[in-house]
This record gives structure tokens, C-alpha cells and sequence, in this order.
């Protein structure tokens, strides 16, 4: 095999790329998913209370309220704008703060308060706005509380948000698309357009193409996962261990690519042969997803040697020592992939060699 | 235009669709996993935080916190702080959080000391939560020390706009008009799919050399996308109840999106080189014509500039009709700019399928 003509193979795919829609696809939907993913769970299901404010007169309320954790204030120029932002339920309710509110408090008048609230609010929303408005007023006045409050954390202490959860199937998705459906889908079209047999007319042979196109697949598949990873703030202060597993992980796919492009017939094929085998493939992530349920499941898919460690190092707090069993049985089913690309290969060059 | 000839290509992409089993795998695919989707979504919203609560002698300050829906925070009393404690960490009775008031609560702050009061709270409870928790056990205090509360929001609030207390749009509710619109964006891919297969098999100039002329052939597509499409989402509809309001309006908004998606499965169809350049084009579509159904789901206004991509129409009837159970007059005006908006992608799908066919 020469290196030499792998590498032509590898510049050629990169040549090409910037007009191939697959690596178009593998580029903008992680950076699409990871955006639907922080939208989504950062902002549907857990919409924080919106209050906004009109403050006539300098009022402390607002800067205390600017401050909190747990209600997302905006402050709006007039009392027009306000109700009509309420109304529409861009916010949950709405506070105006006339002039000399704070002075009013602070001497104990009992202010004028116009608080609006958006009927589409869910009263839960509306009940933490009230109370949480009475808790910022008292503030103002000085008073001290006559409560000391003490938080006592109770249960899983590793619980992780839905959104970090999510972490793993971005990350698939990333190299999957780059690793495996590149090289497949660059390889089907190949053959498809007899492109391959004309490349097998040269001196290059077979093995060489695969190289050079499963090494263009993880090098794309790299740059995504880390891109990913980084987008996700996902490195936890172990880049090195990262990188490996993603390697490893692009590695595995890329062999998997090269066997699906090889024996799917057309595009079409190979495309539903993803669609059918996605389920296998996307397991570990269901499992990560779901904690609950039996954890020794995903364990037979060979994705979750590479994916699971990845999340155990950024969400996990695991360590590189703690993940290297794992990382020993992924190399295990690269170098076990191996001989049956070898052998899906060899099948391949004997029936391009009788249709040339 | 000859209506035999018309009939005759669409029978023939009727024959070519099912032998597809791409395509057939990816419609049934669709229907099935968006049923599915559907009917395992939440079709009530719980307004109500509910709060374990261990006191002693606090029930008549503490009694209205306990009611209906409206009030938004449902206390469930326990005897003990450890029986509290294993309900909040086997999330037992629906309840969030716990507040154990000491025994001596009442009498302690009533003296002007300064009791403390346990918050039990388990991972992932969220920020605003926390603010109420700590609001209930402040205002309880103040309450007892006698120390009225400068501002009282809850009775002073003005309402605006309808009041949904009690009658919140459930998730299955908001998304159903999302699925309908997802369902129709799919078909895209599947006319754009049997349209470019056509071109690039070159099967159109076997059809052309019949007595089928261009028209004949761009009708068919046209008819044949638009039943398609409108045939797959009617029948989503029925399986996830979108007909029970309304009918007739939103059979006439799925028709028009049907339209709507056949001018852009012409487009992607005409442009894309193979099948994965179809792909591309289809998906380059798709995915601005969901951001009106997806914006959907989100509380508040609609930007303007969503207002202006071709499929807000079609979700704003859907969602008027099947959300907020509007009229043939209310929703007319968005669906004449969805029919204007199917006419315009139907014209310029059809122009560029001429355009290419002349090239073949």
C-alpha cells in the first residue's frame, strides 16, 4: 500500500468537499443541534418567570431584581409598552415603579403598585412573580427577615439537566455524519458514477481510496467533535482524554462508513440502511438519556465505548483512569473492524474488477 | 392540457412511489413515529407547585396557599421532617420541594426571635422554585410577627389579555399543528425525491416523446405532490384529533399547505443533481419553513420577520383553529397569504421544472 497515494486521495476529498451537500450536512447539524438543544431545554421546558419593569425613579427593586437567579427581568421604557408586552405574554407579568417608590416604603406608606399579569401565565409563574415581588419590596424597606432559612440538599447528588444529558448524541451525531456517512455516502456516489472504477485504472488501489477517504472522514469527524465538544463547554479540563476517545470513536465509525458504502448497491440503499441501523448505533445515548434504565444494556453496541466515557469525563467527573477499560475494548473493535473492511473490500475489487 | 395524459403520468407516479421503498419507508416512518410522538406528550398542564410541608398550629396561615389551580401552590402536610425528607427523596405525592417549620415556629417568631426553618430540596429544582420556597417561609414569618406586606401583588394585579387559569394549552394541544407542519415539510423531500429521479433517469423525455406535452407533465407533479402530501397529513390529522374543531377550515389550511410544500418539492426536485443533492436543497427548504411552527411553541409575540416566511400562514391557522378554536372569518386573512404563498411557490416550483425538463 502506498501512503503516498492515499494522501492524493485524502486532498482530492478535500478538495471536493466544499460541493458536497454530506459534508455540508456533517458541518451545520452539529452546530444546528447544539443550538435547537440549548434553545430548547435551555428556554421551553425550563422557562424561567418574565418580569418586567418601568422604573420612574431609580428604584432598588430594580437593581435587586436585575440580580436574582430564578426570574429573568427586562426593563421596558413606559407603562404602554409594558402592558402590551404582558398582554401578549412576552412577559409574565409586568411591575411599574412610580417616583419615589423606595422613599414611600422605606417611611412604611403603602406605595401604588401597579403590577400587570399576562393571562396566558401559568399560575405557578404567577405565585414565584408575586411572591418574589413582596420578597424585593421588604428588601427596600430594610427590614430584617424574621426567618433564618437553611437549604438542605436531599438525594441524587448526580443529577444532571436534560440539556447536559444531550451531550452524547450531539456528539454522535457530529462524528457519526462525518465518519461513517461521508466516506459511505462519497463511496456509494463513487461507484454509482463509476468515478471508482476510473480511479482503479491507476495504480491506486482500492485500499488506498479507503484510506485516504476514511482518513478525511475522521479528520472532519475530529474537527466537529471537538467544535462540539468546545460549543458544549464540554472539555472539563481533560482535552487530552478527549481527544483520544474521539479519535478512537472517529476511528470506529470511519470502518463502519467504509463497510456500509462498500456493500450498500445505490445511495438510497445506504440511506436506509442508516435510518434502519440508527437505532443501534444512537442506544448508548437513549441509555445516558434515561439512567434508570438497565445500564449493561448499551454495553453491546460498540458505540458506547467511546460516547459513555466522553460524557462520564465532561458530565461525570470521571477520570482518565476510571474510563480505560472502556477505551481498551473501543481500540479492541477498531483493530476487530479491521479485517472485515479487509474482507468487504476484497469482495468489492472483485466485482468492480468484472464490471470494468 | 389533455386530463387522459395527466391521469396517465400520475398513475405512473403513483406505480414508482410504491415501488420506492425508500421513500414508502420514509412516509410510513413519518406517520407512525409522530402518532406515537403525539399521544405520549402531557395533554393537561399541572399549574400547581406542590410543596411538603411540616408544621405545627400554621394551618390557618398556610390555608391560603391550598386550593385550586388558581393559586399555584398546593401544600401536602406530613407529621414528621423524616417522613418529609424520604417523600422528597422518593418524589412521592408530585411534591417539588419540602418545609419543615420547627415545632416551636410559631411561638418563637411571635416572641420576635429568629426561628430557622429547613429547606428540603432535591437536585435539579429550579432557581425560581427555590425563590418561592424561601417567599413562602419569609411571608409566613412576617405574617406571624404581624408585619404586613408593603405591596400585595396577588390582589392588586391587573390581568391582561385572556385568563387562562385552569385552562392552560396543553403540550399535546401546541404541538399538534407542529406535527401537521412537520409531516407536510417531509413530503417536500419525497416530491423533490420522484422529481429529480425523473430528471436524472431522463424518463421525462420517454414521457415527452408520448403525446404528453410539458403542461401535461408539470400538472401531474403538481396534482400528484399535492394529494400526496395532503393525503399523508389528513390522515396524521385523524389519528391525533386535529379535525375535533373546525374541520372544513383546517382540511382547506392542509390543502393549501399541500400546495405549499409541491411548489418547494418541484424546486428542490428541478435543482438537485442526485440524491443527495436533493437532499440538501429539500433540507436547505425545510428548515426555514419550520421556524414558523416551531416559534410556535414559544410563549409571546411572533417576530416580524417570521411573519414574512411562507409557511406562518399555515401554522397560524392551524394553531388559531386547533388552539384557539377560531373562526372561518378570523383565520381568512392568514389564509390568503398562505394561498398566495402556495400559488407563488407552485408557479415558481413549475417554472423551474420547465426550465429543466427544456434542458434535458
Amino acid at each position: 500500500m502506498s501512503l503516498r497515494r492515499s494522501w492524493q486521495v485524502f486532498l482530492r476529498e478535500l478538495r471536493l468537499s466544499p460541493r458536497s451537500p454530506v459534508v455540508f450536512f456533517a458541518i451545520a447539524m452539529p452546530l444546528i443541534l447544539t443550538f435547537l438543544i440549548s434553545a430548547v431545554f435551555g428556554s421551553l421546558f425550563d422557562a424561567k418567570p418574565k418580569l418586567g419593569i418601568v422604573d420612574e425613579g431609580g428604584s432598588e427593586v430594580t437593581v435587586a431584581a436585575q440580580e436574582l437567579d430564578g426570574v429573568e427581568v427586562v426593563l421596558v421604557d413606559d407603562v404602554a409598552d409594558l402592558r402590551d408586552l404582558v398582554e401578549a405574554h412576552d412577559l409574565d407579568a409586568g411591575l411599574v415603579l412610580p417616583v419615589g417608590f423606595d422613599d414611600a416604603v422605606a417611611e412604611r406608606r403603602r406605595p401604588d403598585l401597579q403590577f400587570y399579569v399576562s393571562g396566558e401565565s401559568l399560575a405557578s409563574n404567577r405565585v414565584v412573580l408575586a411572591v418574589t415581588t413582596v420578597d424585593l419590596v421588604r428588601g427596600v424597606s430594610g427590614e430584617e427577615p424574621p426567618v433564618a432559612v437553611v437549604v438542605t440538599p436531599i438525594g441524587d447528588e448526580d443529577y444532571v439537566p436534560i440539556g447536559d444529558r444531550l451531550l452524547p448524541f450531539t456528539v454522535l451525531y457530529a462524528v457519526m455524519v462525518a465518519a461513517l456517512f461521508v466516506p459511505a455516502a462519497t463511496l456509494v456516489d463513487e461507484r454509482e458514477k463509476r468515478t471508482l472504477d476510473a480511479v482503479l485504472v491507476t495504480p491506486t488501489k482500492l485500499s488506498e481510496v479507503l484510506l485516504g477517504k476514511a482518513a478525511f472522514g475522521v479528520g472532519l469527524a475530529m474537527i466537529m467533535g471537538l467544535v462540539t465538544l468546545a460549543l458544549n463547554n464540554a472539555f472539563a479540563g481533560k482535552p487530552g482524554a478527549m481527544v483520544l476517545f474521539l479519535l478512537v470513536g472517529a476511528i470506529m465509525m470511519a470502518e463502519l462508513g467504509l463497510i456500509l458504502g462498500l456493500w450498500a448497491k445505490d445511495i438510497a440503499s445506504m440511506y436506509t440502511a442508516v435510518k434502519a441501523g440508527g437505532i443501534l448505533v444512537f442506544l448508548p445515548v437513549i441509555f445516558v438519556l434515561f439512567p434508570g434504565l438497565p445500564q449493561w444494556v448499551p454495553r453491546v453496541v460498540p458505540t458506547y465505548y467511546f460516547l459513555v466515557p466522553i460524557y462520564d469525563l465532561a458530565v461525570g467527573g470521571a477520570t482518565f483512569g476510571n474510563v480505560t477499560l472502556e477505551l481498551a475494548v473501543a481500540i479492541a473493535i477498531c483493530v476487530a473492524l479491521v479485517p472485515v473492511v479487509a474482507w468487504v473490500a476484497g469482495r468489492s475489487e472483485r466485482q468492480l474488477a468484472m464490471t470494468v | 392540457m389533455n386530463a387522459r395524459v395527466v391521469d396517465s403520468i400520475i398513475r405512473k407516479d403513483v406505480f414508482e412511489f410504491s415501488r420506492n421503498r425508500f421513500l414508502v419507508f420514509i412516509t410510513i416512518l413519518v406517520l407512525v413515529v409522530w402518532v406515537v410522538v403525539f399521544w405520549l406528550l402531557p395533554s393537561n398542564v399541572d399549574e400547581t407547585v406542590r410543596i411538603g410541608v411540616v408544621h405545627t398550629g400554621l394551618d390557618p396561615l398556610l390555608a391560603g396557599l391550598q386550593g385550586d389551580d388558581s393559586v399555584g401552590v398546593g401544600l401536602e402536610a406530613y407529621s414528621t421532617e423524616d417522613e418529609l425528607r424520604a417523600a422528597v427523596e422518593e418524589g412521592r405525592d408530585d411534591i417539588v420541594a419540602g418545609i419543615a417549620f420547627p415545632a416551636d415556629f410559631l411561638d418563637a417568631t411571635a416572641a420576635g426571635e429568629t426561628p430557622t426553618v429547613q429547606l428540603l430540596v432535591p437536585a435539579g429544582l429550579s432557581s425560581e422554585q427555590r425563590l418561592l420556597l424561601s417567599g413562602i417561609v419569609t411571608e409566613t414569618a412576617y405574617a406571624i410577627a404581624g408585619t404586613a406586606p408593603p405591596v400585595d401583588p396577588t390582589t392588586e394585579a391587573i390581568i391582561l389579555g385572556t385568563d387562562r387559569i385552569g385552562a392552560q394549552i396543553a403540550l399535546q394541544d401546541q404541538m399538534r399543528p407542529l406535527v401537521l407542519v412537520l409531516v407536510l415539510m417531509v413530503e417536500t423531500f419525497a416530491l423533490a425525491s420522484l422529481v429529480a429521479i425523473e430528471v436524472q433517469e431522463r424518463t421525462v423525455v420517454a414521457v415527452l416523446a408520448t403525446p404528453a406535452r410539458v403542461n401535461d407533465f408539470l400538472a401531474a407533479k403538481g396534482i400528484f405532490g399535492t394529494a400526496l402530501a395532503f393525503i399523508e397529513v389528513t390522515l396524521l390529522g385523524l389519528l391525533i384529533g386535529a379535525f375535533a374543531v373546525n374541520a372544513p377550515v383546517i382540511i382547506v389550511t392542509l390543502l393549501l399547505g399541500a400546495v405549499l410544500v409541491t411548489g418547494f418539492g418541484l424546486f428542490s426536485g428541478a435543482f438537485g443533481r442526485d440524491f443527495l443533492g436533493t437532499l440538501f436543497i429539500a433540507f436547505f427548504f425545510m428548515i426555514p419553513l419550520m421556524i414558523p411552527a416551531m416559534g410556535a411553541l414559544f410563549p409571546g409575540s411572533t417576530a416580524t420577520w417570521i411573519k414574512v416566511l411562507p409557511t406562518y400562514g399555515l401554522v397560524e391557522a392551524l394553531v388559531g383553529v386547533t388552539v384557539d378554536g377560531e373562526s372561518w372569518a378570523e383565520v381568512t386573512p392568514v389564509l390568503l397569504l398562505l394561498a398566495a404563498w402556495g400559488a407563488g411557490a407552485f408557479v415558481v416550483g413549475a417554472y423551474a421544472l420547465r426550465r429543466r425538463v427544456a434542458t434535458l
